[in-house]
């Protein structure tokens, strides 16, 4: 059927407007969705994977420069919509299996094989564990895991 | 003795008689009642078959005159027509005819222009008069008639003269006009609804019935719809979801316990198991399902260029928008002629014709079904790889996120049950614990079993009430003495059963040990096998995400096949 132009409702479309993101809007579910789903930045998964150097489990400068990165990293996105926290492979070797970043109080964790993590966390150990990807950024309703490429892939609850 | 004599002079003969009498008449009366019930049923059949008769005419004369209606509501809408649209008629015969003249070359140019423009002159408004002018024009290599004639065709009707065209160009081989037409045509359609003749032009493309660089072209067209539909809310994650569950579904349900038949037994996590590698292995599943689209050579189908043949015949023989409101009374008056009146009958069929022809689809619903239900949406393999290439990032993404859903639910921790043992593990390396464990967990059990082999109350009570009798043995004699002895012979006996029970317990634990040993030995290998099968299959998902990315609709388009003019049929 030929596209009807002139003297005819337009077909309702969103469109998301790059002046109302950058104004620091609300992002509607379907545009969030979209928005975390977008690959991360090289630089951003570079910060993600330096927890191991250990430094952020006491530094609080280091810590605020992970969160800093977060919020680089997802602009658009309003604080609430932001992960709440992320876990990785601990590669500090054995007993070392994982570690955490709480992203609400900017504390780095690192749990031993066996050791419970809080249950916010404990559902991303696997996944966490596993080689495809760099580390997971853990939601209240969902789990976005991020690869070395930074592709992703979300996990609903 | 009077009572007796009184009953016996009585004469009671006449009470008997009216009795006998009264008899008959209620006997008379019942067969009397017995034929009016009778009567009564025959009268209501009778009156039941009038009901239906009378129904049947009433039925009768409505369709009578519903059909008597019909028809002289045909020969006004006939009339109508012909006087309102009649040289359309006209108009779309001799196109038949210019068509196939223009095909075989054996109608002077001037014959042919002289013909076309007494068309234009019949018909005012209809496209088809002006595009024959200009195709007219074209033969004849008067480029200005032909680019007025264009215009004007345009103007008239901009979607059908560029498909038109497009199909003429397409059938004269025109690579470079055709690719115009057909782009300009494409860009004319709404992606929300598209009808059946674009779909069948979106298959032939795909099947390269236009040629590579043409489909290339167009191809660019079909990527702009599907981002001008990205932009819509919720729809990438819909087709996302979509494909999700599309991907899950190709996921086996084996039982991979004959495999893993210690496990199967002894492990409370095997269904998870079970399920994560069915899970796992559905990458193999989606990756042989992608090879078996995308291998092999394909040849378009000679439906398909007949289709595409088919679509010029229709668009020079088909009745114009305009003509439709009374072509469409004209059919159900047509309908209802053929059905003998019976409007409901006339009407549902033609509802169904109407539902068909007017049937529109939106792209992206025209794309999934053609990738995920190929034979449902009766599409081409050719289409079915556009469809798939086009679809590729929502592909990748579903895919992704079906391989984490499937990863999260491996457990990390496989648990080993031996009767009241239970052992965890995650890759099967911690063996020697878990040996260490169980022949622990034996040990106390048999401790807790053999001081559980010990005397009883009653035994002992057998040994304090002998000595007790042995002792008055010597004050009382022979008889207690015995019985001492009994009481204490009895307590040996016991004891000496003890003993043996103890030897049997330490044996059967003994044998437990090697059994349970064994069967935790066997659990770890089968876990280690377990890991390196997850392992395995769940790498095939890097395949699958590297053949996908590896398409480009660009790529899957089939260059030309078909360079030779057909001849149209007259009366198409």
């Amino acid at each position: 059927m030929a596209r009807l132009i002139l003297g005819t409702k337009p077909i309702q479309t969103t469109v998301v407007n790059p002046v109302h993101i950058f104004a620091g809007n609300r992002l509607s579910p379907q545009s969030l969705q979209a928005r975390l789903r977008q690959k991360r930045s090289a630089r951003y998964i570079d910060a993600m994977t330096q927890l191991d150097a250990g430094g952020h489990v006491h530094s609080t400068a280091a810590n605020q420069a992970l969160q800093d990165a977060i919020q680089q990293e997802l602009p658009d996105v309003t604080v609430d919509a932001l992960p709440l926290g992320v876990v990785s492979k601990c590669y500090l070797g054995a007993p070392y299996e994982v570690h955490t970043l709480d992203c609400t109080g900017g504390i780095v964790k690192h749990f031993k094989c066996g050791e419970t993590l809080s249950p916010l966390m404990e559902r991303a150990r696997s996944l966490a564990n596993h080689p495809t990807y760099a580390f997971i950024e853990v939601y209240s309703t969902k789990l976005i895991a991020v690869s070395a490429s930074g592709q992703t892939a979300i996990i609903e609850a | 003795m009077s009572t007796e004599r009184i009953i016996h002079l009585a004469d009671i003969s006449f009470i008997v008689g009216s009795l006998h009498s009264l008899q008959r008449d209620i006997g008379s009366v019942s067969g009397q009642v017995e034929s009016v019930g009778q009567e009564l049923n025959a009268t209501r059949t009778e009156l039941s078959q009038l009901e239906q008769a009378f129904a049947e005419f009433v039925a009768a004369d409505l369709q009578a005159k519903e059909l008597s209606l019909a028809e002289t509501r045909q020969v006004k809408i006939r009339q109508e027509l012909e006087t309102t649209f009649g040289y359309y008629g006209v108009v779309r015969r001799q196109a038949t005819g210019i068509l196939q003249a223009a095909d075989v070359s054996l109608v002077r140019q001037e014959t042919l222009r002289g013909a076309t423009e007494e068309l234009m002159l019949s018909a005012p408004r209809y496209w088809l008069a002006p595009a024959l002018v200009a195709l007219a024009a074209w033969l004849g290599d008067n480029k200005d008639l032909a680019s007025r004639a264009l215009a004007e065709a345009i103007r008239r009707d901009d979607e059908k003269t560029s498909l038109f065209f497009a199909l003429i160009a397409r059938r004269a081989g025109r690579a470079q006009a055709n690719s115009t037409w057909l782009d300009r045509y494409f860009g004319l359609q709404n992606p929300y609804q598209l009808d059946r003749q674009t779909v069948v032009m979106l298959d032939a493309m795909a099947n390269g019935v236009f040629g590579a660089a043409v489909s290339m072209q167009c191809s660019k067209r079909v990527t702009a719809w599907i981002e001008e539909i990205s932009q819509r809310a919720g729809f990438v994650e819909t087709q996302r979801t979509q494909w999700s569950e599309a991907l899950l579904s190709k996921a086996p349900h084996d039982n991979h316990g004959e495999r893993y038949s210690h496990l199967q037994r002894l492990s409370p996590s095997w269904k998870s198991l079970n399920d994560s590698l069915n899970g796992v292995a559905m990458h193999a599943v989606v990756l042989a399902h992608f090879h078996g689209v995308f291998q092999g050579e394909i040849t378009p189908a000679a439906s398909m260029l007949i289709a595409v043949d088919d679509l010029l015949t229709k668009l020079v023989t088909r009745f114009d928008d305009e003509e439709l409101p009374l072509r469409r009374k004209e059919e159900l008056c047509s309908l209802i002629i053929e059905e003998n009146g019976d409007k409901r009958t006339a009407q549902s069929r033609y509802d169904l014709q109407s539902k068909t022809l007017e049937e529109q689809v939106d792209f992206t619903q025209l794309l999934t079904n053609a990738a995920m239900h190929p034979q449902a949406s009766q599409v081409s393999r050719a289409t079915q790889r556009f469809a798939i290439a086009h679809s590729r990032d929502w592909i990748v993404d579903a895919h992704q996120d079906v391989a984490a859903r499937v990863r999260m639910k491996i457990p990390s921790q496989i648990e080993v049950s031996l009767e009241d043992w239970i052992g965890t593990t995650t890759n099967g390396n911690n063996e020697p614990e878990l040996l260490g464990s169980i022949k622990t967990h034996l040990q106390k059990r048999e401790v807790d079993a053999l001081s559980q082999v010990k005397l009883g109350m009653g035994h002992w009570a057998g040994i304090v009430f002998g000595v007790v009798l042995l002792l008055m043995s010597f004050s009382s004699g022979m008889v207690t003495l015995l019985m001492g002895a009994a009481c204490l012979t009895w307590v040996y006996i016991a004891h000496r059963k003890l003993a043996g029970m103890r030897e049997k317990i330490k044996a059967d634990y003994m044998r437990l040990q090697e059994q349970s040993a064994q069967a935790v030995r066997a659990c770890m290998a089968e876990v280690v096998e377990l890991r390196r099968d997850i392992s395995k299959r769940d790498s095939s998902a890097l395949e699958v995400t590297g053949l996908l990315k590896g398409i480009s609709p660009e790529q899957h388009i089939l260059s030309s096949h078909d360079s030779v003019r057909r001849v149209m049929v007259a009366g198409q």
